[in-house]
């Protein structure tokens, strides 16, 4: 269980959050005008990255707010938290942070707790 | 041949008494049920897993495979470790896994049949025929495979509790103790944590330390303790073992309230710690490990240092002569020991070479006379239920001991799992033939043995320079030992056979009675994975979790597959690090606490009733009514629908969600929120709505009541209420955050009152005489507020039955009181209360649609033919755009329609199937054309047969065509009319006038 540090409220255990996927995909301000495929990737297509991602979060058993996450998927690690109104940080912010727990496996899965 | 006592200190000299198997014997105060067993001269103490072999007492810890027993005067608490749960006066204990008793097993067979029983025997054995595993080999296995028999009652066991701390240490022995006292005093808050009840670890349970600082150990652990315990930043818990190590370190600890005490059933007897720590520092220390050898597993063979410890921290010898045998510099302190003590070994068996024993070992046993055997091993040993006699093999002679116990070390492991778990990195270290801890992944610092250094003196510097990066005080060691302080080891996992019987094995793993011979076979059938190998013979995957075996078949593939045991790697450790019971998981959030029940201000009303409740998600709704005691619930359901369409009825539905939008621009939100048109909507008018996902799936509905532009009510469904309002929360911090709405969830602020039937303005005009009910005052899809008595309520003309109908909607408070009030009022009319079943019967013939029953998250308006429900002029809404997506434009999805049977007798069946032929084939070989589903299917009191609401692809151009419905159990099926789903006034006179 992370750690997850609200905006408005402080560091709080994760069980009082929910993640609500992606974050940065903006809801299109003319649907009409959109073709069936463009809207279809609106609606139906998400970024699923080992790494670094850009990820909604809502402290939904706490203050009910809306915020940005960045986390490192196969670390676990939240590099920063920001509202929903502020600036996307740059990738680059974030270099020589995409160390996974153990290196990637060796031999098959889960074979990662040994280090050659 | 028997155990004799020993001075001790951990143990009181209060004499106990407990039962074992229906005998009773003596303990003292203190003892473990181990260590009261060897006490008392008991050895056999349980059965194996598979092949229900005699086993003992192996270890003196949380690594015992084999001792486990069941606490009959602890509700019955099975597979409890012997080795560390404690006896109190009056404690009922029994053996597992053997029938009828421990000593005459009828499971033992097993063991003859053991050919048969060789890894992946379930996987290749119980292939066929069908309905073979069900009813024959499953109930066959569960009864003579297995542990304990489950706990008679569950109970809440446990509390929770949860800790921000600095820094944590894990285990208080040698190294732990000094590293915290290098935190005496400072400004970290610290949390020490014993899973013992007493601190000291190593130093208490034998005399490898001789003194330290000039002090004895017991003087050296006193002073600390009281050090530690009068500095106000450290905390301990004793009795608490860690079994958890999670990401950004977070630990989780279980703490044993009752250690060496009857339970008192009115206390929690666990408390469960979560811990949120900014380092841990683990120096839970070292595992011993055994050796395979022939029938390495009968009750005498006990690994050494679990020897050492009996005698040193329980007060127990539990043998006076017995057999060493160790591949490794450690068993000289035992020997010491057991020497000063004048009890005399057997013999020393070593397997290094002479010139490597040290010479201190080699002169004790000379002055003691005392057999040894260097650069030798043990073949094996033999006994019925018991050791008798033990082989030695010395190069090529063989020689033939009469003991009854051996004492085992294959060397040492660094307790790795907790460092694991973090995700930390271990390596291979030749020089202690073990894995250790490499590189952390958390903030963990690993000291002493856990982190690979065995060697005391260099322990201080080692403690000192890894907690440099913390501002601690200086700690110094000055240590004398009683062992070398050279850690020497040979290399020695199995040894060689002799002979060869059924009845002899070589085990890996004890607890689940793996044998060398099934990993040899795992490998020959390609399982040369260690993860694949693991799971096939199911080596280390008991209760134990293979603590003092698993590194030996680690070291033993690696040897058949000609590798390099870092090659082969370990299987991953996860918590937890050893069992713990779901009662203390669980906590406080039991039962009732675990799922609140919600129930409406009428709920007493409807139990004095005869309600039968239906959950609608927490809600308790009444389903229906009983009118006597032997009415059924189709009886029930057909009196309640009849009445009301002749007279009037009443539903509580205050379950109904309700939620405020407030705000200067509420009107734009709701138009973005449902796909209905609210702008031209007068004030105090009312909408059926429908809400959407962006895929354009149907999610909610409701009654809209508009206020004013500023100001709305939506109701939503039951169980959907909270995530309707999420959702609107959502898009509205996070799409729409110019919008200025604000929205409460007001649902539990009024009771709500569903009356309907031709009865209904009579009524209403009784209740309160001063509303003009009119049809023109009052007219369908208004709502009005009025005062009643001290308080306030909102009308709202409405209807889910089809009949004329109010909503009445009044605070709790007052809710009862109007509930009765009615019903005075009503009695001369015939009023009822009815409950969902009915509502939901009534609703079909009317052809409304119920979210859940008829949608079910792939059905748009459009299929519902409710496309007077979507705002078309609307710029936007959620989930408009998908509406003309390619997908749900097609012609031919599945749309709502009604179903009449052609035969008036028969009964159409929710969740049947639409399908073209009269009858199903007897054997089905080719698919069936499927055409939809039956999603509500009633009889119908009011027509008088069944009817049917049903999604059929392409339905809306399938009126009046016949198809057919299946039965359940049958293959005749009934032939169906498709008709417009309204049964009942299809022109809404009733509704309107």
């Amino acid at each position: 269980m992370i750690l997850i540090k609200c905006p408005y409220c402080g560091e709080r255990d994760q069980s009082e959050f929910a993640n609500g996927g992606e974050a940065h995909v903006v809801r299109p301000k003319n649907p009409e005008n959109l073709s069936d495929k463009d809207w279809g990737e609106y609606v139906f297509f998400r970024n699923n990255p080992k790494g670094i991602f850009y990820e909604r979060w809502v402290h939904s058993h706490g203050c009910k707010k809306w915020f940005n996450v960045v986390r490192n998927t196969s670390t676990d690690q939240i590099l920063k938290v920001y509202k929903v109104n502020e600036k996307r940080p740059d990738l680059t912010d974030f270099e020589n942070t995409l160390k996974s727990p153990s290196g990637e496996p060796i031999v098959g899965s889960g074979n990662f707790a040994v280090k050659k | 041949m028997s155990a004799i006592n020993n001075e001790c200190s951990y143990i009181s000299k209060n004499k106990i008494s407990f039962s074992f198997d229906g005998k009773t014997f003596y303990a003292y105060e203190g003892d473990t049920i181990a260590s009261a067993l060897l006490r008392n001269n008991i050895r056999l103490v349980g059965r194996s897993f598979k092949y229900h072999r005699p086993r003992g007492i192996y270890t003196c810890g949380i690594e015992e495979p084999n001792a486990l027993v069941q606490i009959i005067s602890e509700h019955n608490e099975p597979n409890t470790r012997a080795t560390i749960k404690r006896v109190y006066d009056g404690m009922e204990i029994t053996s597992q896994n053997r029938w009828p008793s421990l000593r005459y097993d009828f499971g033992a067979i097993n063991n003859i049949l053991s050919p048969i029983f060789s890894a992946g025997f379930y996987y290749k054995t119980f292939m066929g025929p069908k309905g073979f595993w069900k009813n024959l080999y499953e109930p066959l296995i569960r009864r003579s495979a297995g542990l304990g028999k489950p706990p008679k009652n569950f109970r809440s066991k446990s509390t929770h509790q949860y800790h921000n701390t600095d820094v944590v240490i894990i285990g208080a022995g040698l190294s732990g103790l000094a590293a915290a006292k290098k935190f005496i005093n400072t400004k970290y808050k610290v949390l020490l944590i014993e899973q013992d009840s007493y601190f000291g670890g190593i130093l208490k349970n034998s005399n490898k330390v001789k003194t330290i600082n000039g002090l004895t150990p017991q003087e050296w652990i006193s002073e600390t303790e009281e050090l530690i315990l009068n500095s106000k930043n450290i905390t301990t818990l004793k009795n608490t073992l860690v079994t958890t190590y999670n990401f950004t370190n977070h630990l989780i600890a279980l703490e044993d309230k009752f250690a060496g005490k009857k339970i008192d059933l009115n206390k929690s007897e666990l408390t469960l710690h979560k811990i949120r720590t900014s380092n841990t520092i683990i120096t839970n220390g070292h595992i011993e490990r055994f050796i395979s050898f022939r029938n390495n597993d009968l009750p005498g063979v006990m690994l050494a240092s679990s020897f050492e410890k009996y005698i040193h921290r329980y007060g127990v010898v539990p043998e006076k002569e017995p057999v060493i045998f160790t591949n490794n510099s450690s068993s000289l302190s035992l020997l010491k020991k057991l020497v000063s003590l004048g009890c005399k070994p057997k013999a020393y068996v070593d397997s290094r070479k002479k010139d490597n024993i040290e010479t201190e070992i080699k002169k004790i046993l000379k002055d003691n006379d005392i057999s040894f055997f260097s650069d030798a091993e043990i073949e094996g040993c033999d006994g019925n239920k018991k050791i008798e006699t033990i082989t030695i093999r010395q190069g090529k002679s063989f020689t033939k001991l009469k003991s009854s116990m051996l004492c085992v070390s294959g060397g040492y492991n660094p307790d790795i799992h907790l460092f694991t778990q973090s995700k930390g990195l271990v390596k291979w270290d030749k020089n202690i033939l073990s894995f250790k801890p490499d590189t952390p992944f958390q903030k963990t610092i690993t000291l002493g043995s856990t982190s690979g250094n065995y060697n005391f003196k260099k322990l201080c510097d080692e403690i000192n320079e890894k907690l440099s990066i913390l501002k601690t005080k200086k700690v110094s060691l000055d240590i004398n030992l009683n062992v070398p302080n050279k850690f020497s080891i040979k290399e020695l996992w199995e040894t060689k056979k002799k002979s060869n019987s059924n009845w002899s094995k070589s085990f890996i793993d004890l607890h689940n009675d793996v044998t060398i011979k099934d990993l040899k076979q795992a490998i020959t059938e390609g399982f040369d994975r260690i993860e694949h190998l693991k799971r096939y013979t199911t080596n280390s995957m008991g209760t134990d979790q293979g603590k003092i075996s698993s590194i030996n078949s680690l070291a033993i593939v690696s040897k058949m597959l000609k590798k390099e045991i870092s090659e082969v790697g370990t299987t991953t450790y996860r918590p937890p690090y050893a069992p713990l019971s779901f009662a203390a998981i669980a906590g406080r959030s039991t039962y009732e606490f675990y799922d609140p029940e919600r129930k409406t201000s009428i709920h007493s009303w409807h139990l004095k009733n005869n309600a039968v409740f239906e959950d609608v998600g927490q809600w308790k709704r009444p389903w229906y009514f009983k009118a006597s005691e032997n009415e059924t619930m189709h009886q029930a359901v057909q009196r309640e629908s009849k009445m009301l369409r002749e007279s009037a009825g009443i539903l509580d539905g205050s379950t109904l969600g309700k939620i405020e939008i407030k705000g200067r621009d509420a009107l734009e939100f709701m138009n973005l929120m449902y796909t209905n048109a609210f702008s031209k909507m007068r004030p105090m008018t009312s909408r059926y709505a429908m809400m959407l996902g962006e895929d354009g799936m149907i999610k909610d509905d409701g009654i809209i009541c508009k206020i004013s532009d500023q100001h709305f009510i939506a109701t939503t469904t039951s169980s959907g209420a909270p995530k309707v309002l999420a959702d609107m929360e959502e898009y509205l911090q996070t799409e729409w955050p110019h919008l200025q709405v604000y929205l409460n969830s007001i649902t539990e602020q009024f009771s709500t009152f569903n009356i309907s039937g031709p009865k209904t303005r009579e009524i209403m005009m009784k209740v309160f005489p001063n509303i003009d009910f009119s049809n023109d005052a009052f007219p369908f899809m208004t709502f009005k507020n009025f005062d009643y008595k001290e308080t306030k309520i909102r009308i709202m003309r409405a209807s889910f039955t089809g009949e004329l109908g109010y909503e009445i909607y009044i605070p709790p408070k007052f809710g009862l009181e109007l509930w009765e009030e009615i019903f005075s009022c009503g009695k001369e009319y015939n009023l009822i209360p009815y409950g969902t079943e009915t509502m939901h019967l009534l609703r079909a013939e009317k052809g409304y649609i119920v979210i859940g029953q008829e949608t079910d998250g792939t059905v748009t308006p459009i299929d519902l033919n409710y496309n007077w429900m979507i705002g078309k002029n609307k710029k936007d809404f959620i989930g408009k755009r998908s509406l003309s997506r390619p997908d749900t434009s097609r012609e031919d999805r599945k749309q709502l329609v009604g179903l009449l049977p052609i035969n008036k007798k028969d009964i159409i069946e929710e969740g049947q199937h639409i399908v073209e032929l009269n009858e199903l084939p007897k054997k089905i070989t080719n698919p069936i054309k499927y055409l939809g589903h039956v999603s509500s299917g009633y009889h119908s009191p009011n027509l008088n047969h069944s009817i049917g609401l049903a999604m059929i692809r392409g339905g809306k151009n399938l009126f009046g065509q016949k198809f057919f419905v299946t039965v359940t159990g049958k293959t005749k099926n009934i032939p169906v009319e498709i008709v417009n789903p309204v049964f009942i006034d299809p022109e809404n006179k009733r509704l309107t006038s």
